[in-house]
């Protein structure tokens, strides 16, 4: 018996629910040597700005045991060059593509989407929301209105769907969630790194230039994980499950707390094999349980777990 | 990634060689190249590590303890399963003027890349010099490598000091080591840079250095840069 991992969501055909987290895996293209993108779902590309940007000062990076601080800073290209160098460059990629952008203010947010919408390499649209690691900028996810704003502004550009990436660290996720949901949004994304430092005691110095950056890895897996499930719980929208993701115990906790994706971050870095090495855990999983699609463990947790038989 | 089983190690003090024996050949590994290294079970993260020597499958690092993954291996049995990938990063011969030979200069553990481009590169290789700061370095290494040893609390002198005594237009300059001793270096030296690193490979961008010609990444366009290309203020 074969096993139909497949998963369709926003009007598109998802041949597995494995997604690269926008960031650490960059624009693919340096991890073709190790992964077979044709084997996972889609890969959610690093989040482009207008303006090219060269990143924090390093440290960027921070191991904090038990997961990984990053403050990179959002170094990219900017969205001229996103277009001229590496758009031509995507369909070397055989899997789906999901552009990610953020705006400064909301004429930038309109001009990265009104772009975005006219690659027809890229099929789908994230609005990094969260990013936790911008010097001095409060993260729009944080507030109610400001995520309506952009999420409006966006869904009159465009026709394609809109993915929002929430931040897990905020007072109460559900009421932005349902905001962005109510502005036009067609899934969500939660979430992003968690905001988190590290000391040197040596110098009695923050590692990081920056001080602060975004936590990433199994620390914030069961914070993560709560934040799928409580929203999931109240609003009918497709979610991509982010943070933590390690092996496929972890994404397939986050599919039965109602994620219709998994996204992988940390985990690529540490070794870029593991998206097609979680994906065959979870096929393995899916035979041992006799169970014919992945979809059909979506939100599991939510109405009684499997049957016993 | 690939098992590389511990072998053997000799330590002193904070600095060790590790001999694994990996499962799988890596493909022709050159100097300046460096495998991701990664401990069993542990939720951190691989890190680069230069390749000291490589032949059939056997793999020698040279290591300091600094944290939480070197602490690891140098705790660790012999017999303790890691997990290696690489190499990574470009090999100094395809960055370097190869009309001349090189004086390699090293501090610690930046001694790694240096000693595998003199074995695999006699030719371009002029003289060594293995800086460090305390003498009980020297029971690691073999009677033909005493001589390329300068140990700061015999002499006084650091590497940089010797070098400028040796130093001349013809030859160049590599060197690998703690940034205060890359600083000090003439303006004519290749240096060889360190970073955290998450990826290895160029995707993640953490290990980001600024150059005249911008932000360049160790692990992509690395590890060996022009000493005046690089902005130190910015490290
Ligand atoms: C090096 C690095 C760079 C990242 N860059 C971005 C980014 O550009 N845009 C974004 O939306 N998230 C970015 N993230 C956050 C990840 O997409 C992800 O949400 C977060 O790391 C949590 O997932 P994980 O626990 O699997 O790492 C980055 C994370 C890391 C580690």
């Amino acid at each position: 018996m074969g096993v139909d991992l497949s998963i369709e969501v926003f009007g598109i055909q998802f041949k597995n629910p494995i997604v690269l987290a926008s960031g650490p895996a960059g624009f693919g293209f340096e991890l073709q040597p190790y992964l077979d993108f044709s084997k996972i779902g889609a890969i959610t590309l690093k989040t482009i700005t207008v303006k090219a940007r060269e990143g924090n000062p390093p440290p960027r990076l921070v191991d904090a045991y038990g997961g990984v601080i990053n403050s990179i800073g959002l170094q990219n290209p900017g969205i001229k060059g996103f277009i001229t160098d590496i758009v031509p460059e995507l369909n070397k990629l055989n899997t789906i593509k999901i552009g990610s952008i953020a705006g400064f203010n909301l004429e930038e947010w309109q001009l990265l989407v009104e772009e975005m919408d006219k690659i027809k390499e890229i099929p789908l649209i994230e609005l990094n929301l969260s990013c936790p690691n911008i010097k001095g900028k409060r993260r729009w996810a944080e507030d109610v209105k400001l995520t309506q704003e952009v999420v409006k502004t966006a869904r009159e550009l465009t026709n394609k769907p809109i993915i929002v990436k929430l931040a897990p660290d905020v007072t109460d996720i559900i009421e932005i969630a349902k905001a962005a949901a109510e502005a036009g949004a067609d899934g969500l994304t939660i979430g992003n790194g968690i905001q988190g430092m590290r000391i040197n005691v040596e110098t009695g110095l923050p590692v990081l230039k920056l001080k602060t950056g975004g936590l990433g890895g199994p620390a914030i897996k069961p914070i993560t994980l709560a934040r799928v499930f409580k929203t999931s719980e109240v609003l009918d929208i497709p979610i991509i499950g982010i943070g933590g993701i390690m092996n496929w115990q972890d994404a397939l906790e986050y599919a039965m707390a109602g994620a219709s994706l998994l996204g992988i971050g940390t985990a690529v870095m540490v070794d870029p094999k593991s998206p097609t090495t979680i994906l065959s855990g979870i096929e393995a999983f899916l035979k041992r349980k006799k169970i014919e699609r992945f979809r059909d463990i979506i939100g599991i947790a939510h109405r009684g777990g499997f049957s016993v038989s | 990634m690939i098992e590389a089983e511990l072998k053997k190690k000799r330590i002193s003090g904070d600095y060790g060689f590790f001999i694994f024996k990996l499962q799988e050949e890596i493909e022709n590994p050159d100097a300046g190249q460096f495998v991701m290294l990664k401990a069993p079970d542990e939720p951190i993260l691989a890190k680069p590590f230069s390749i000291y020597s490589y032949k059939n499958r056997e793999l020698v690092l040279f290591i300091k303890r600094v944290g939480r993954l070197t602490g690891r291996i140098f705790s660790s049995p012999i017999g303790e399963i890691f997990y290696v990938r690489g190499p990574h990063g470009n090999p100094y011969v395809s960055s370097i003027d190869l009309t001349k030979r090189y004086i390699l200069v090293g501090g610690g553990s930046g001694i790694s890349p240096l000693n595998f481009f003199s074995e695999l590169h006699p030719e371009l290789t002029y003289t060594k010099l293995y800086g460090f700061k305390e003498g009980h370095i020297r029971k690691l290494f073999n009677e033909n490598e005493q001589k390329h040893l300068v140990i700061e609390e015999e002499t006084g002198h650091t590497v940089v000091d010797v070098l400028n005594e040796l130093t001349s237009e013809e030859v160049g300059i590599i060197a690998c080591g703690p940034i205060p001793m890359l600083k000090n270096l003439p303006k004519n030296a290749y240096v060889s840079l360190e970073a955290v690193m998450g990826c290895g490979v160029g995707t993640c961008k953490s290990c980001a250095v600024k150059t005249i010609e911008g932000v360049k990444l160790v692990c992509k366009d690395g590890p060996l840069f022009k000493k005046e290309e690089i902005t130190w203020e910015w490290i």
